[in-house]
């Protein structure tokens, strides 16, 4: 009884093996790759060097974090305009209508998400569906340019990410206590004045889940912009795969990758700080 | 403070050490499932590596089916991805692999490539001597050519009202937000050189400069970066203008054929895909009965028509049907290689970066 007390149960072994050969060991093989030279033609050289750090403030690669930060702050703020309502009502639902409007919303998601985001392509290419019921209703003559701007990669991000937040969003709505609603409209506040003093509070541990839960992935996602961008807006994942596969600097794109991986740490640290989630429950 | 940075400086010590170990690791890997071939009679089986479908299902299933071998098909999604697994299997695992000029330079450099037995290939006579005696394999001595391609310009007349005759024409403002270009960067710069009148292969910084500066300028008339299938932005007419490989430019003619295709005036970059045996291939024999099975001339003028590249084979001549598109010789006689850049590669990709970022 007492000795077991400290002794993590032996049925975590299986989940740390797997986190140590699958987690632990290549993030240590990244950051050592980081730290090395490029080979002039091919591969790496086991040499020390801080050059790929230092060329991580080169202004064009500032510039691809800039505009990697402000998609995915677009993304998660759009995310929020979108889930938030959608959350809201769905929990306000008879408990019959809620789980078949969470059914509708996940059962897309069972497709694989280049499949559906080819979807979007035929929805927003020249002689797609959305130009051609434009055009047939007179609207416009001439097809618009939908595909291949910056405008179908947020749409893309956002249609990707969005579940995260609603049922980030929904899990917080479900728990609120709805008398003290009830008893701040008895007290007089109007409908507004309540939501914003009392739901929105009480909802908020929701709110900051999703938009981690959206901010994360949308900073690392990069077939969404070759795809819906034309490959014209160049995101950090982009970059990371480029510096691997084309342009062949393995410790650059390690370097980028740690600098991700730093920035998502920071993220998550704010989450911990500001929603005083230490355990990160309102993640899962 | 001291003793954090001391353990900081420890820990990267030994996550660099743990990468070391690792790459060595990877690169002690493959050896084992060499050692499964006999002396004499090998096992019946032979690994092709290379990119999906490159090699039509009817044509190894024939294989197969006469000779009793069995295809292992493994697939790679880049030349690069390719030399990268070849190198951890020290030149072994694979019996049979196809893959760009560029990167069988560098195979062939590292040793990697082992020689073939043309004793062994009695079709290799076959072979156009046009498409031989290349860069990376003057003597060759390591390589079958499989396919060639040269990238052109093609554009839908309905679109555009001028007639394209070359690079410099890509950038004129009525192209504006219209054409599609592939996602690389090698090929895009080459163009660009090429309308400057410099090499495809041009090394010297203060000219990659200056082919930067008239790169920018072509952003406003991209509409789309797409490497892998281009086709489809001029079939559906979301581009008026293309540059792509010839196999893409074969697929919109077939679907389109009122689109022109454009042999740029400034002069054509090229690339041969070859087939070579790698030097420690388990299966080295099966890989020589392959290559002959597919110089055969009938099957190669049908493996052409499948892929759509053009044909590196002579006694395939008489079978090939009409084609959507026929390269005239002189074309190919006067085109140039894109070859490995060496250092320069850098300054290209940063180019590319700073490109597609404006």
């Amino acid at each position: 009884m007492k000795r077991n007390k400290n002794r993590p149960p032996i049925t975590l072994l299986p989940m740390a093996l797997w986190t140590t050969v699958f987690v632990a060991v290549p993030l240590v093989y990244v950051l050592g790759l980081s730290f090395m030279k490029k080979a002039a033609t091919w591969g790496v050289v086991a040499e020390f060097s801080l050059d790929s750090y230092k060329n991580l403030l080169n202004p064009v690669y500032l510039k691809v974090f800039a505009q990697s930060f402000w998609v995915a702050i677009l993304t998660t703020v759009f995310a929020l305009l979108i889930g938030y309502p959608f959350a809201y009502f769905t929990a306000k639902l008879p408990k019959k209508h809620r789980s078949l409007v969470l059914m509708l919303m996940l059962v897309p998601f069972w497709t694989n998400s280049l499949v559906r985001i080819y979807g979007w392509m035929i929805l927003l290419r020249s002689q797609g569906v959305i130009n051609g019921l434009l055009m047939q209703f007179g609207v416009i003559d001439k097809p618009l340019k939908l595909l291949y701007t910056f405008g179908a990669v947020l749409v893309g991000m956002v249609y990707a990410l969005l579940p995260f937040m609603v049922l980030a969003i929904y899990n917080s709505v479900c728990k609120v206590d709805w008398s003290l609603v009830e008893a701040s409209r008895d007290l007089g506040a109007g409908r507004a004045k309540a939501f914003f003093t009392v739901t929105l509070p009480l909802t908020m541990p929701g709110v900051m889940a999703g938009c981690v839960l959206v901010f994360i992935p949308s900073v690392g996602l990069f077939f969404i912009s070759d795809l819906l961008g034309g490959a014209k807006t160049m995101l950090l994942g982009n970059l990371i795969k480029n510096e691997l596969l084309s342009a062949k600097n393995w410790p650059m794109g390690a370097a980028l990758s740690i600098a991700m991986m730093a920035v998502t740490l920071l993220v998550i640290r704010l989450y911990q700080h500001f929603s005083r989630d230490q355990n990160l429950e309102g993640l899962l | 403070m001291k003793n954090s940075k001391k353990r900081l400086a420890r820990l990267l010590c030994a996550a660099m050490a743990a990468a070391m170990v690792l790459a060595g690791c990877n690169s002690s890997g493959g050896n084992s499932s060499s050692s499964s071939a006999g002396q004499g009679g090998e096992e019946q089986v032979l690994n092709i590596y290379t990119w999906a479908d490159y090699f039509p299902a009817d044509i190894v299933e024939e294989f197969t089916s006469t000779t009793g071998i069995k295809v292992n098909y493994s697939t790679f999604e880049s030349n690069e991805e390719m030399l990268m697994k070849l190198e951890a299997a020290k030149g072994g695992q694979y019996d049979l692999i196809l893959a760009s000029d560029y990167i069988i330079e560098t195979a062939i450099q590292k040793e990697l490539v082992g020689k073939l037995d043309t004793q062994q290939i009695p079709n290799f006579q076959n072979i156009n001597p046009a498409f031989q005696s290349k860069y990376y394999d003057p003597t060759n001595e390591y390589t079958v050519p499989y396919a060639a391609g040269i990238p052109l310009i093609i554009y839908n007349p309905e679109l555009v009202d001028f007639e394209i005759k070359g690079f410099e024409d890509l950038w004129n403002p009525q192209l504006a937000d219209s054409i599609v270009v592939m996602d690389d960067a090698r090929n895009v710069i080459g163009l660009t050189l090429k309308s400057m009148g410099y090499s495809l292969n041009e090394t010297d910084e203060a000219v990659l400069g200056q082919a930067k500066e008239k790169l920018m300028a072509l952003k406003p008339n991209i509409r789309a970066l797409d490497y892998s299938t281009p086709y489809n932005l001029m079939i559906s007419g979301e581009t008026a203008v293309g540059y792509m490989f010839t196999s893409q430019i074969i697929t919109a003619l077939n679907e389109n054929p009122d689109l022109k295709v454009v042999y740029p005036e400034e002069g054509l970059g090229f690339g041969i895909d070859s087939c070579f045996v790698p030097s420690d291939a388990p299966h080295k024999e099966n890989a020589y009965k392959f290559l002959d099975f597919i110089l055969d001339g009938e099957r190669s003028a049908h493996i052409s028509e499948e892929t759509m590249y053009i044909n590196c084979n002579s006694a395939a001549t008489p079978f090939i049907k009409e084609q959507a598109l026929v390269i005239p010789d002189e074309m190919i006689e006067g085109a140039e290689f894109m070859m490995n850049v060496g250092e320069a590669d850098e300054l290209y990709q940063q180019i590319w970066t700073e490109f597609k970022m404006s």
